[in-house]
C-alpha cells in the first residue's frame, strides 16, 4: 500500500549545515546574557532618579508657594513612591533568583 | 515605563482644567457687582474652553470673554452714572455661576478619585512581587 503521506525528498528537509555554524552541530541559542538584565536594571534606576528629582523640585515649589497646580506635586510624589517600590521589588526578585541558583548543588 | 502612569497624567490634566475653571468662576462671582460707567466696557465674564487631548485627558484651549455691553441700569445716585443716570453692570447670572461652581468642584473631585484608585491599583500590582 502506498502511504498517503507525500514523500519529501530528504534534500529539501532543513539541512543542518555543519560547515557554516562555527559552534558545531548545535544551533546557537539566542543571547540572553546577564548584561542585558543589568542594563535594564541600570536604566530603571536612572529613571527612578529622574522621577525623584522631579518630585523634589515640585515639593520645594509647593512649599514656597510657587506651584499653581498642587495636584502636579502630589501626582509626582505618587509616581516617585510607586517607582521606588517597583525598583525595590525588581531588585529583591533578582537577588532571590541569584541566591536560588547559587544554592543549587552541582 | 511612562505608559504605566498615563492614568495619573490624564487625571492631572483634568484637575488642571477644573482648577482653571474654578479660577474663572471665582473671578466672575467676585465681580458680579462691579459697576462701570457707560463709557467703558462692562466687566466681561470669563468662560473656559476645554478640548480633549489626543494623548488622553483634557486641555484648556481658550478663555473666552463674555459680552462687553453688560446690562445698562438706571442708577442716578451712583458716582459713575452718566448724564442720563445710567451705569453698566456685568451680564452675569449669579445662579448660573454658582451651579457651574458645583459642577467644577465635582469634576475636580472625580479626577482626584481616579488618582486614588490608580494608586490602589499600582499598590495591588506591587503586592504580587512581595
Amino acid at each position: 500500500m502506498a502511504a498517503n503521506v507525500p514523500l519529501v525528498p530528504s534534500a529539501d528537509v532543513n539541512p543542518v549545515d555543519f560547515a557554516s555554524s562555527g559552534a558545531g552541530a548545535f544551533p546557537t541559542s539566542p543571547a540572553v546574557s546577564g548584561t542585558e538584565f543589568a542594563d535594564m536594571l541600570a536604566e530603571n534606576i536612572d529613571h527612578l532618579d529622574a522621577v525623584q528629582d522631579k518630585a523634589d523640585q515640585l515639593s520645594v515649589q509647593a512649599a514656597t508657594g510657587d506651584l499653581d497646580a498642587l495636584h502636579d506635586y502630589t501626582i509626582a510624589a505618587t509616581e516617585a513612591t510607586v517607582t521606588t517600590q517597583l525598583t525595590v521589588a525588581v531588585r529583591n526578585k533578582a537577588v532571590e533568583a541569584f541566591n536560588e541558583i547559587m544554592r543549587m548543588q552541582v | 515605563m511612562m505608559g504605566a502612569f498615563s492614568v495619573l497624567d490624564i487625571a492631572g490634566s483634568s484637575m488642571g482644567m477644573h482648577q482653571s475653571w474654578l479660577d474663572a468662576l471665582a473671578n466672575n462671582i467676585s465681580n458680579v457687582n462691579t459697576t462701570t460707567s457707560t463709557d467703558d466696557d462692562a466687566f466681561q465674564a470669563e468662560m473656559v474652553v476645554a478640548r480633549a487631548r489626543t494623548s488622553g485627558g483634557v486641555e484648556v484651549t481658550d478663555i473666552e470673554k463674555g459680552s462687553a455691553e453688560g446690562r445698562v441700569v438706571h442708577d442716578p445716585d451712583h458716582p459713575l452714572a452718566d448724564a442720563d443716570g445710567y451705569v453698566r453692570r456685568p451680564d452675569i447670572e449669579l445662579s448660573d455661576q454658582m451651579s457651574d461652581l458645583i459642577i467644577a468642584q465635582r469634576g475636580y473631585q472625580a479626577s482626584v478619585q481616579v488618582t486614588k484608585y490608580a494608586q490602589d491599583t499600582y499598590n495591588a500590582a506591587l503586592q504580587i512581587a512581595r
